[in-house]
């Protein structure tokens, strides 16, 4: 049996084993691999940028805890950017699993280390079912749809709230999504209420949101682990997103030469399945 | 760090590796994980929609005086009438409500939110005054969207040139196949990138 054979019956327990030591390589010993810009980093940083100190700015959780490598860089690089500016930021979620919960723990632990208080500077709405229903019943009053906050609080009794009632109020969306819940920001908040949107998801929905940064629709966009460290340089915050690149870079670099060499395996094969014939 | 927080980290650890242990085989560890998983989604979810629709969209507003609540309380109610064959035709009248009042949202928000707005990004001039970069970027849109609908049009035998732009909308139907695959991998490993970063830092750093 030839190596081109031996490769093609290689059990696939070896690949997994070859990312995993791909993967934790770089934690060990980093790499100094660059990371670019897009241009569809930059523009969301720009636009969050140009807002006004003290912007009352939506920042939506719309990922489940699966996704929390992805999603949660994104999520606490907005609010280092957002918090630096004085922003009054409303969060919420979609997302019944994990959500509000995800929403509350990470923007209570960055408003530590800003100085920020709950109520005066950043308020949980957390979770309402119906997320049609509830996008849309917020273009008239946010405090119909959410009469308390996540910890059960009535909207009345928040500072915050008191200059917030609906869309009109609110200068900027950041949807943090691993899922189609943009869509229905994109459709409901933004074509409707005209509120402008940026917007940071997953690698998976990232292909899909491009079409949404074209027309316009969002400013710009975050994908996944990536886009993630973009912004951490960006806002000049490099953590933990920028330390996954390492990895993640390493692991592409393996599976191009794993594809490469399957390529090259199977051609090698044909043909000598064609010299067998003749 | 707390107990507490020792045991937490301990149990995410196990459940993380549990789950791994599939990669090597199938066997009992990995079974437990996943059940556990099943259950405590499952009985979450429970939980979520008994607190934030049953109680506090419509039980507490109802005898508050919303009584009108009522009628959307009964369909739903009329939709456990699917467990009986005799009656499940009742079940129709709250599917009915539902599927005409999503409909009549989505047909709006869907058209003036999303379909026009595509369609209008689309509509580029062949000719951009950005360069010629640009130009060959609107190109590219304009060239892919058209050949792409050629592709999925059925009416007429995909011959002459209406097949060579078929062909073409299939080259970029794979190309945007080729990005959505790359994308999902940079994602998958991202995930897995995540897990190995708490093992690493949280899991074998509570060692320390």
């Amino acid at each position: 049996m030839d190596f081109w054979q031996r490769m093609d019956k290689l059990d696939r327990r070896w690949i997994y084993l070859a990312v995993g030591i791909a993967v934790v390589i770089p934690f060990l010993a980093p790499l100094p691999l660059p990371i670019s810009i897009t241009p569809e980093a930059r523009s969301l940083y720009e636009a969050v940028e140009a807002l006004p100190d003290g912007s009352n700015v939506m920042l939506v959780y719309d990922y489940y805890p699966s996704t929390i490598a992805e999603c949660e860089p994104i999520a606490v690089a907005a609010l280092h950017h957002l918090f630096r500016k004085n922003c009054k930021i409303i969060t919420l979620s979609n997302i019944p699993l994990g959500g509000p919960s995800m929403a509350e723990s990470v923007t209570r632990m960055m408003a530590a280390q800003y100085g920020k208080d709950y109520g005066v500077d950043y308020v949980n709405l957390g979770y309402k079912y119906g997320y049609v229903a509830v996008l849309s019943g917020m273009g008239t009053s946010i405090e119909s749809i959410f009469p308390t906050d996540n910890n059960g609080t009535p909207l009345s009794e928040l500072p915050l709230m008191d200059s917030v009632k609906n869309y009109r109020d609110i200068a900027f969306v950041f949807e943090v999504a691993d899922n189609a819940t943009a869509d229905y920001w994109v459709s409901i908040v933004n074509a409707q209420y005209g509120v402008p949107m940026g917007c940071g998801g997953t690698a998976v929905m990232a292909p899909k949101f491009y079409a949404y940064v074209a027309s316009g629709q969002f400013v710009g966009l975050l994908g996944g682990m990536r886009g993630a460290a973009e912004y951490e340089i960006l806002i000049d915050k490099p953590a933990v997103a920028v330390k996954g690149m390492r990895a993640q870079s390493l692991v592409h670099l393996l599976i191009i030469a794993l594809v490469l060499l399957g390529n090259v395996g199977h051609f090698m094969s044909r043909g000598r399945k064609r010299q067998a014939q003749a | 760090m707390s107990g507490m927080e020792i045991f937490q980290i301990w149990l995410v650890a196990f459940l993380t590796l549990a789950l791994f242990s599939f990669m090597y085989r199938d066997n009992p560890i990995y079974k437990v994980a996943e059940h556990i998983f099943a259950g405590l989604t499952a009985g979450y979810q429970v939980g979520l929609i008994w607190h934030t629709i049953i109680l506090q969209r419509l039980w507490d507003p109802m005898i508050g005086g919303r009584w009108w609540l009522f009628v959307p309380g009964l369909l739903g109610i009329l939709m456990f009438s699917r467990f009986s064959s005799k009656l499940s035709w009742v079940s129709r009248t709250s599917l009915a409500f539902v599927m005409g009042s999503i409909a009549g949202i989505f047909i709006i928000s869907e058209l003036h939110g999303r379909v026009l707005p595509q369609m209008q990004a689309t509509m580029l001039p062949l000719w951009n005054s950005g360069g010629l970069g640009q130009t060959l970027l609107s190109v590219i849109v304009v060239v892919g969207v058209l050949s792409t609908l050629v592709y999925f049009y059925f009416s007429h035998e995909h011959k002459g040139a209406l097949g060579v732009t078929a062909r073409v909308g299939i080259w970029f139907i794979m190309v945007a196949f080729g990005a959505h695959f790359g994308y999902t991998v940079m994602g998958r490993v991202s995930l897995l990138i995540g897990r190995v970063q708490f093992l690493i830092e949280d899991w074998l750093g509570s060692f320390l």
